[in-house]
């Protein structure tokens, strides 16, 4: 009997703390879920550089880049005369203008044409004259909305 | 002009073009065509008052609305008609 009550005792040392361990668990309020990172807040997209003429350059080709083959300063009275506009930067409309003159200032041509450019471009503006161009100075002038944003002068010889 | 000055050259038959890698501006979306739904009591002389202050405009949405209208003095409610601008 006397070692039934040591067993029981016993038993109950061990089998109490493990109670109360398993209470205390169970009292434990739940582990906090991980921690979640806060969304990064959206970068907005980076604004779109606005328009601007970086160069213009003459020849008597161009490419299906509508850049200029070979940039000359010099061209023959039968060439067809290409400018070439290049532009970077984003615009809803821009209108650019070709303004092409001779010697004083005399107007050959002028021809106009409107782009939305989302970013780099290329803009082919040319002349040609049947009968050949007169020998002379010659300068084709680049507006963009008006504005005299480039020029370039060559020869005919 | 003095005998010395040389005459200016003649341009007139230069031929030009332009063309660009950018795309054309788009086009103006068109806008929505205006509508208005019959309600009890209307007639085409009332709407056009509506619309256009001037019930003498009925034809005006009658003409737009031939498909659908038959007789101008008939329109029934809960129709949707075309309000030209």
């Amino acid at each position: 009997m006397k070692r039934t009550r040591l067993l029981v005792l016993g038993v109950a040392c061990v089998a109490v703390p493990i109670a109360l361990s398993a209470c205390k668990r169970a009292e434990t309020p739940p582990p906090a879920p991980p921690a979640v990172a806060p969304a990064p807040a959206p970068t907005p997209p980076p604004a779109a550089a606005p328009f601007r003429v970086s160069s213009v350059d003459v020849g008597n080709a161009i490419g299906a880049d509508k850049r200029v083959t070979v940039p000359s300063a010099t061209l023959a009275p039968g060439d067809t005369i290409y400018a070439s506009v290049a532009s970077t930067g984003a615009a809803p409309s821009v209108t650019l203008v070709a303004r092409w003159t001779y010697g004083d200032g005399q107007l050959v041509n002028e021809q106009s044409t409107t782009i939305a450019p989302t970013g780099p471009a290329y803009s082919e503006f040319h002349i040609a004259k049947p009968d050949g161009w007169p020998a002379g100075t010659y300068k084709v002038e680049i507006l963009a909305d008006g504005t005299s944003v480039a020029s370039k002068s060559f020869e005919v010889k | 002009m003095s005998s010395g000055d040389k005459p200016k050259p003649d341009f007139s038959n230069v031929q030009s073009g332009a063309s660009s890698t950018a795309p054309p501006p788009a086009a103006p979306k068109a806008a929505a065509p205006r509508t208005y739904t019959v309600l009890a009591g209307d007639n085409l002389s009332k709407i056009a008052k509506k619309f256009y202050g001037d019930a003498n405009k009925w034809k005006k949405i009658f003409e737009a609305n031939k498909d659908t209208i038959k007789n101008p003095d008939l329109i029934k409610v809960g129709q949707v008609l075309r309000v030209p601008e």
